[in-house]
């Protein structure tokens, strides 16, 4: 990331097809991209379309030959004066050419979607994760501290430089991804849904940085299952369905279609996001026992260091019976840390949480389990099973016996997975996995459903299932907590909002 | 063990230490080592980890040391018990006690420098020797993999947790409680391992030509010197054991 502009280069992919070993059908078949300097080109579709596929094979994550069997052609195309790079044709045989991807990166730069596999690792600070490219390229120290900053400045990480990777938001994460993606300065930039998980902050900053390349000529591919605004403002779009290109064009004609809709992406305004419109319910009128009760609840990590201020200070919460409230609030403000309290992952430095009026604390987190469904953030971190359907039956059977079995089946039909499940949870896209996480949830029909960003990765038929889910819990008389960025979605959803910020929680 | 120190230097002392301590072969060095490194725990703040660390490791280790040598020690001549063929003789007890002291040294030792070596700056350090790359990453990787692995474990944990397994405090329950456990971490750390080849081959970590360090290292002088000092000592020290050990070079 240099000052000057990094030198002009057209990125051109002819993908004829591209089929991951052992799997029969191709993941992508007849997809041409052309990213050329200083235009923003978005690959839309749902769940499962092959975007993330493409996005790996574009950036050289994925190598014919090594992951599957590559049929097409790539090819970096250099403006200006500079002698032109022969194209990469594919034949799918032992004869064709390999990528170096460190090479191919320095033209390249790709964000996965799940931001925590672009870390090292072994690295204990952001500025030093954010170093870590630049000292695999034999940068000079003076240079690399410069970029470092600037990168750190650009997608507002220069407060959280000596903090731990394992310790950031997922907001926060997927920054630091992008960080590391920019030092390299490359040419042509693939991200796999930027704005996924960021706050209004956050979003802001990726998309100034995204216009601050364009302006730059840098070509940027745009991966996204959403209409946004950032993929509005991208000159030609490619839908992507089953894998195969349905559509492409300039937005206008293609909001005009109906290739969107049947693909799974979800069609938004420019002002933000619409997705599913719930029908506006009154609010569940107070019981007598809320089903669950925050009061004068504080938590902090840190708690040893006096000069650090609580996460949490002083939180009270009511959430009544068949009530849906979204807890709103910028990126690490502590939100995800708030539901893992509510079913006792984390302990209250002071106050008490009650479900349906008991005190938890002291109760071990696998008995609180039986009324309260906890859903992370990152699927990644909620599915340990080696089978969709182990996976909701993972104990399952000590709170329905022998109706386990027919109560998994029901909770994988209701999220449409009902067909998968003998595959493994990570072979499910990021629509699919976090479904699968919700399922594990809704099949115990807990008293409270405590859901960290669920909207996140979800396509439009996603939503749908989320939507209805949702409902049907509140509907029988579960409580609903739900964390996200998604305010449309928030809105058309609950009864109530709430926001998190500098540690306490305000109605708005 | 101090932030401030080189890592060079805490390894270079941590090495000399042991080399010492082995060629001294004595239980009261070993004791005397084990203790100071126990101490230095509880200074650097790490005493919790390394002592459960160190717990792990040689609890089984003094067992059967106590088991095979205590009981069957073919060269012990004092014996203080017997039943059948298995014999407690004091020889065999002392061999016992002065190996495993000798070898919770050891495991002390390098469980604090693990503990307190910030890695990052350990692969700076080695980067500056010109050792490659290759080797800093594993080394990094190899002294990061039990916070990777207790950072997944955890992960799995609570995961199960909010699906209703409850672990009690009994060993029962937390060996049944880790069978389930194993598996998805076994998986999950392979998955994980499969996603992180595949950035680090795009952020150049496998490219040939040469690479510079981000992390500055302090070094000083008088490190340096420590440095030259404590070789130096562990050199002597073997070359005094050797000279012991020579026909006519006194006793063993």
């Amino acid at each position: 990331m240099n000052s000057h502009k990094p030198d002009a280069v057209t990125l051109r992919a002819a993908i004829e097809s591209f089929a991951f070993h052992g799997d029969s059908r191709p993941a992508l078949q007849g997809v041409d991209i052309v990213a050329a300097p200083g235009t923003l080109t978005a690959v839309l579709g749902g769940s499962g379309s092959g975007k993330s596929t493409l996005g790996r094979l574009l950036g050289g994550w994925l190598a014919g030959g090594r992951d599957g069997t590559l049929k097409g052609r790539l090819q970096l195309e250099p403006g200006g004066q500079q002698e032109a790079w022969q194209p990469l044709v594919f034949a799918g045989a032992d004869t064709d050419p390999q990528i170096d991807p460190a090479a191919w990166a320095e033209q390249v730069g790709y964000v996965p979607q799940d931001p925590a596999a672009m870390l090292s690792a072994v690295r204990a600070t952001v500025e030093e994760e954010l170093a870590f490219g630049l000292e695999n390229r034999g940068t000079e120290r003076a240079e690399m501290v410069r970029i470092v900053a600037e990168a750190a400045r650009r997608t507002g990480l220069a407060g959280l430089l000596e903090r731990d990777p394992a310790t950031l938001s997922g907001g926060e994460l997927r920054r630091l991804a992008v960080g590391c993606a920019i030092v390299a300065d490359p040419a042509v930039l693939v991200l796999d849904e930027p704005l996924a998980s960021l706050d209004v902050d956050g979003t802001r900053t990726v998309t100034e940085l995204v216009t601050a390349e364009l302006a730059r000529g840098t070509a940027v591919v745009l991966l996204s299952q959403s209409t946004d605004a950032l993929a509005r403002s991208a000159e030609h779009w490619l839908v992507l369905d089953g894998g195969a290109a349905t559509a492409a064009g300039p937005p206008d004609r293609l909001l005009a279609g109906e290739e969107l809709a049947s693909s799974g992406v979800v069609v938004s305004e420019p002002s933000g996001p619409h997705p599913v419109q719930a029908q506006p319910r009154p609010c569940p009128a107070p019981g007598d026992v809320p089903a669950l009760k925050l009061e004068g609840v504080s938590f902090g990590f840190d708690t040893k260091n006096p000069g650090r201020p609580l996460l949490l200070e002083n939180v009270d919460l009511d959430v009544w019976p068949g009530e849906i409230v979204a807890v709103t609030g910028p990126n690490g403000a502590g939100k995800s840390t708030l539901l893992r309290l509510f079913n006792g992952l984390l302990k209250p430095l002071r106050g008490e949480v009650r479900i349906g009026g008991e005190a938890i604390a002291g109760v071990p987190t696998g008995i609180i389990a039986r009324r309260l469904g906890l859903l992370f953030q990152h699927p990644h971190d909620q599915l340990f099973e080696r089978t969709v359907l182990r996976e909701v039956l993972f104990g399952l059977d000590r709170v329905f016996g022998d109706e386990a079995p027919g109560r998994a089946a029901d909770a994988l039909a209701a999220v449409g997975l009902g067909a998968a499940g003998s595959a493994h949870p990570h072979e499910l896209s990021g629509s699919g996995q976090r479904l699968l996480a919700l399922a594990t949830v809704l099949a115990r029909e807990p008293e409270v459903l405590a859901l960290d960003e669920p909207t996140v990765a979800l396509d439009a038929h996603g939503l749908k299932r989320l939507s209805a889910t949702m409902t049907a819990a509140a509907g029988r008389g579960a409580a609903v907590v739900l964390v996200t960025h998604d305010l449309a979605f928030a809105r058309a959803h609950a009864h109530r909002l709430v926001e998190l910020r500098d540690g306490v929680l305000a109605g708005r | 063990m101090a932030p401030r120190l080189n890592p060079l230097t805490t390894l270079t002392a941590a090495a000399a230490v042991l080399v010492i301590t082995t060629a001294a072969s004595s239980w009261a060095v070993s004791l005397t080592v084990a203790g100071g490194a126990a101490l230095l725990a509880g200074v650097t703040g790490t005493a919790r980890r390394v002592l459960l660390a160190a717990g792990v490791i040689l609890a089984p280790f003094w067992l059967s040391l106590l088991l095979m040598h205590g009981l069957f020690f073919p060269e012990g001549r004092t014996v203080l018990a017997s039943w059948g063929p298995a014999r407690i003789t004091a020889e065999g007890l002392g061999f016992a006690v002065d190996m495993g002291l000798r070898t919770s040294a050891f495991v002390l030792v390098l469980l604090l420098f693990s503990f307190s070596v910030r890695v990052p700056e350990l692969v700076a350090a080695l980067a500056v020797l010109r050792l490659p790359p290759q080797f800093g990453y594993v080394l990094a990787s190899t002294l990061m993999l039990a916070p990777i692995i207790a950072a997944r474990l955890e992960k799995v944990r609570q995961a199960q947790e909010s699906r209703g397994l409850v672990v009690g405090k009994g060993i029962g329950n937390r060996l049944g409680a880790a069978r389930l456990q194993m598996v998805p971490l076994v998986l999950g750390l392979v998955h994980d391992a499969g996603i992180r080849a595949q950035a680090l081959d795009a952020r150049g970590f496998r490219r040939t030509g040469p690479r510079t360090t981000y992390t500055q290292v302090r070094d000083s002088r008088a490190q340096r010197g420590f440095r030259i000092l404590a070789v130096l000592l562990a050199v002597a020290a073997v070359a005094v054991r050797i000279a012991a050990s020579l026909p006519g070079g006194g006793q063993a």
